[in-house]
């Protein structure tokens, strides 16, 4: 139609949302190359220094430990969220259906600090687990898992399943059953099938899953920063510190800048990573 | 994994694995339960006693009261306003080829991948560069792009899922672009808008990091208020809010199931 | 190629007003052609069909007149006015989809008020006009249900009532039948042209059933390929193709080997075998004596010549290949060998067959009819 009435009422508030959006982050580009000015929200002139500063060995450190809890929370997500997707597309019963999907989303829309205070009272000393394996005998001494990256890592791991599940279950429901039974009737066995028909077809919603799982984690604040009590270094932390506790904005923008190139360089290199996995199915 | 088939061993050790995962899912919140109910002040399991009363002093908590009433506004604008933005947009994406479509697109739907403390961060260093405070307007601006996501992808399925011709059928009936905007398009989309707005709600009323830079003292919503409870207190206040959280959440998800079909609106279910 | 002047030849129209003219429109999308150079008239009150198979054009140059795409080329007239410009809800054009596209939300009664509530009409007259057309289409009480609780040829029925209360200029028909039932779809087809005749309301019905476009048509435009190719009443589309789509495409055709012996400005004659009969001229220009045609000969044209006695008429001999009961008939299939690459069809009476033939029996047969016509040689 050459006519597009009400064009203008659609897209400008869109326009001036992302307008906005452009503008906070043009905002981080630019205190990015400002000079911090020690006790002052003011910047200073144009410097390279907060980039060099990244290169010291606490924040260089501290990024490649977030790029591999990241790595690390989205493989485990990844293991338990997709037998949970699969039972979720592909159980019968209505109800049995309805319980699978609220129990694995509702997480999803509890928010990441009541999320990560549960997984407290689970970790802590005097909490679930040790209390649990005190009572059974097997432990005297509580063991240690809060301020540790496995409990980080359990924690995250729960705040990024809904979504996975979500994805995964998406990409599987759009997967015509005919073809599993046709490999299955060619004499292909359930494993077999599974791992030539279903997996390859179900390979794009594993990378949109996850590269979702990884960006969430790489977001996760609340979760470091509470079961990681100081001992885990995140991006996400220092970025707060640097901002809240010492007012450095530059180079918290710094930091957080090239978190953000980081994080679509990794989403990226996934996406063509696992472009040989999707062709499994065709040998 | 075929679950379908009945007892052999391997459907078996399908349906263990996904009731352990299930488990795994859900054990948080059943501590948090249990939590809530004790009468002690420190974190121990088991409890010893049960009472009521963390309950009582989490609704009656001043800065929770504050963070619940500062929560409740911050939402009501920020999913409104991303609902119609949302839903313009997703018409305009759905009906209509125009220039710079697929970059403005990409911008509204990185919030997805942007970390939430990088848009809280340059929204804060943004106000000050313009000298505005951290008022309301400021974080309603960060709730709607955080959550204008997933409005867009909620109307942008019922759309398509719209049969197309009732529109023309209306416009052929003589009926001008906007009431054929108004009495067809619109009505037909509520499920999709109602389910797209409540989407908004949750999220915006859950949001935590990007909140924390952008709010102040006067501004700051509940989780956040929360947020600053846990790191000053360890009693099961916040258990008992968190109970209330999760059975109003539930609550909230199996009436959305119940109307809408979750399993639609999630786009999880084949047609 | 056709151009315009063939397309108006073939019947004589009333000199009347057009409602609706196509003057060469085009609707390209992308590269492909969906719709070339379409030329049509149609007068007030006709039932004009759209015939073809899928793919060749008919909804596009439907969603053109209705103004739900704009023409590339070409200009379009409704009631002499040019509405190439114009936007579909401007055009007072009634139109009836393929899946009845009826507005779930609303009632029956408010959906076929839609168009009435558009023009401002006051409701006392909305509801006696809802009201009569609820009893046009013989659904008299069922103004207060939803689309959803009505069978498909109520819903139907509803489409049409809604399509026609606002008066349109022009009805349009997308494949309306074509998710019926066969019995259902047979008497749908009665109760349109019904209506269409009591209003004499002018009617354009796209349809890819021959047997339908034949059956309910004044005219018909077979398409192929975004093409018009022939415009005609229906006994003569299938009496007279113009060309070997159109042929081949209504009714069945056998297609003998001939050869072009004589050609004057009307007829042609053409030979096969023994066998000496006259065609149009027409589809032949161009070609010179003693070239290669295709002779097309309906199955009901073929008929056996009584080997015994009888006047020794000019026949070809063939050999009985199958015999297909069909219940009324018998469909024979007879090798003509060099004469036909195919086997042709014949069309026997059942009280005859299947006892008078055998398979494997020679039988001689010749056409008799006077609809006859010839193609130039076609390859494969
Ligand atoms: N919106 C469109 N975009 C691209 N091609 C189209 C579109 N609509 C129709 N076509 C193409 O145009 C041709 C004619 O389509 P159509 O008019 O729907 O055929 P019919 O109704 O006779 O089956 C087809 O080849 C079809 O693929
Ligand atoms: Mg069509």
């Amino acid at each position: 139609m050459k006519q597009r009435p009400f064009i203008g009422w659609f897209v400008s508030p869109a326009a001036l949302v992302a307008l906005g959006l452009a503008a906070a982050m043009a905002a981080i580009l630019q205190y990015s190359v400002r000079a911090y000015v020690p006790g002052s929200l003011d910047v200073g002139g144009l410097t390279l220094e907060n980039f060099t500063a990244l290169l010291r060995p606490l924040y260089a450190w501290a990024f490649w430990g977030t790029i591999l809890l990241c790595l690390l929370t989205a493989t485990f997500t990844l293991f338990l969220a997709y037998p949970v997707a699969y039972a979720l597309v592909r159980v019968r019963s209505k109800a049995l259906k309805s319980f699978i999907l609220i129990a694995s989303v509702t997480p999803l829309f509890l928010g990441e600090v009541v999320r990560t205070y549960s997984w407290m009272i689970v970790l802590g000393n005097n909490g679930f687990i040790n209390s649990v394996l005190k009572s059974l005998g097997i432990i005297d001494r509580p063991l240690q898992m809060m301020f540790t990256t496995p409990g980080v890592v359990a924690a995250l791991v729960h705040v990024t399943m809904p979504i996975m599940v979500i994805m995964l279950a998406a990409g599987l429901s759009h997967i015509d059953r005919n073809y599993e039974k046709a490999a299955e009737s060619l004499g292909a066995s359930p494993v077999r099938c599974f791992l030539t028909v279903t997996l390859p077809l179900s390979m794009p919603g594993i990378v949109a899953g996850f590269s979702t799982a990884f960006a969430w984690t790489f977001s996760a604040f609340a979760t470091p920063q509470l079961i990681g009590g100081g001992k885990v270094n995140t991006v996400s932390t220092l970025v707060y510190q640097l901002g809240f506790a010492s007012f450095n904005f530059p180079f918290a923008a710094s930091l957080s800048l090239a978190g953000l190139v980081m994080t679509f360089a990794v989403i990226a290199l996934m996406k063509r990573a696992m472009r040989p996995v999707e062709r499994l199915g065709e040998q | 994994m075929p679950f379908s088939m009945r007892k052999s061993p391997l459907a078996l050790a399908g349906i263990l694995l996904v009731a352990i995962i299930l488990g795994f899912v859900m054990l948080p919140a059943i501590v948090v339960t249990i939590t809530a109910f004790n009468d002690k002040a420190i974190l121990a399991f088991p409890p010893q006693s049960y009472s009521w009363r963390w309950f009582a002093r989490a609704l009656s908590y001043g800065d929770f009261q504050k963070g619940f009433w500062n929560g409740l506004i911050v939402t009501a604008w920020a999913s409104t306003i991303a609902l119609i933005v949302g839903s313009g947009f997703a018409l305009a994406l759905h009906r209509y080829a125009f220039s710079l479509k697929s970059t403005l697109e990409a911008v509204l739907l990185s919030p997805l991948v942007i970390p939430h403390f990088t848009i809280g961060l340059g929204l804060l260093i943004l106000s000050a560069q313009l000298t505005v405070g951290r008022g309301f307007p400021l974080v309603v601006l960060a709730h709607v792009i955080l959550v204008l996501p997933f409005v867009l992808r909620s109307v942008f399925i019922s759309l398509q899922n719209l049969d197309g011709r009732l529109e023309l059928a209306a416009s052929s009936l003589g009926a001008s672009p906007r009431r054929v905007l108004f009495t067809v398009t619109l009505p037909l989309l509520v499920p999709g808008l109602v389910s797209g707005w409540l989407f908004a709600a949750i999220l915006s009323f859950n949001e935590f990091t990007a909140t924390l830079f952008v709010s102040n003292q006067a501004t700051q919503t509940l989780p956040v208020a929360m947020y600053n409870y846990v790191r000053e207190y360890a009693d099961p206040t916040l258990a008992a809010l968190s109970v209330i959280y999760i059975v109003v959440t539930a609550l909230l998800l199996t009436l959305a199931n119940l109307f809408f079909g979750l399993g639609k609106i999630l786009n999880v279910d084949a047609h | 190629m056709l151009t315009r002047t063939d397309i108006a030849t073939p019947t004589s129209l009333p000199a009347e007003k057009p409602v609706v003219q196509l003057d060469g429109v085009t609707k390209r999308f992308g590269e492909a052609i969906a719709l070339h150079e379409a030329w049509l008239k149609i007068v007030p009150g006709e039932f004009m069909t759209l015939l073809g198979p899928s793919g060749c054009g008919k909804t596009t140059l439907l969603n053109l007149i209705a103004g739900f795409l704009d023409a590339d080329g070409g200009e379009i007239f409704i009631d002499g006015i040019l509405v190439t410009e114009t936007p579909a809800h401007k055009r007072e054009i009634g139109i009836v989809f393929q899946n009845y596209a009826l507005f779930p939300h609303m009632t029956v009664a408010n959906n076929i008020a839609y168009g009435l509530k558009t023009r401002g009409i006051g409701a006392d007259e909305i509801k006696r006009r809802v009201d009569e057309a609820l009893a046009l289409v013989k659904l008299d009480g069922f103004g207060d249900r939803k689309p959803r609780q009505l069978s498909g040829g109520q819903q139907q029925r509803v489409a049409l009532a809604r399509a026609l209360v606002i008066r349109p200029k022009v009805l349009l028909l997308d494949e309306p039948f074509s998710a019926l039932d066969k019995n259902l779809r047979a008497s749908m087809q009665i109760e349109l042209k019904e209506i269409q005749q009591r209003l004499g309301v002018t009617t354009i019905f796209v349809t890819h059933d021959q047997g339908e476009a034949l059956s309910m048509s004044d005219r018909i435009a077979v398409m192929s390929a975004g093409r018009i190719r022939q415009i005609a009443a229906p006994q003569d589309i299938y009496r007279r193709p113009q060309d070997r789509f159109v042929a081949s495409f209504i009714g069945d055709a056998n297609v003998l080997k001939g050869k072009l012996s004589a050609v004057t400005d009307a007829v042609a004659q053409v030979t096969v075998g023994s066998l000496s009969v006259e065609v149009p001229a027409a589809p032949l220009a161009g070609l010179a004596a003693g070239a290669d045609v295709d002779l097309f000969v309906r199955p009901e044209h073929l008929v056996p010549v009584d080997g015994d006695g009888g006047p020794a008429a000019p026949s070809l001999a063939g050999t009985v290949r199958t015999q297909v009961f069909q219940g009324g008939h018998v469909d024979l299939y007879i090798d003509l060998g060099e004469h036909a690459a195919q086997p042709v069809l014949l069309r026997s009476s059942a009280a005859l067959a299947p006892s008078k033939w055998q398979t494997g029996d020679v039988v001689r047969v010749r056409p008799v009819s006077a609809d006859l016509v010839a193609f130039p040689k076609q390859d494969g």
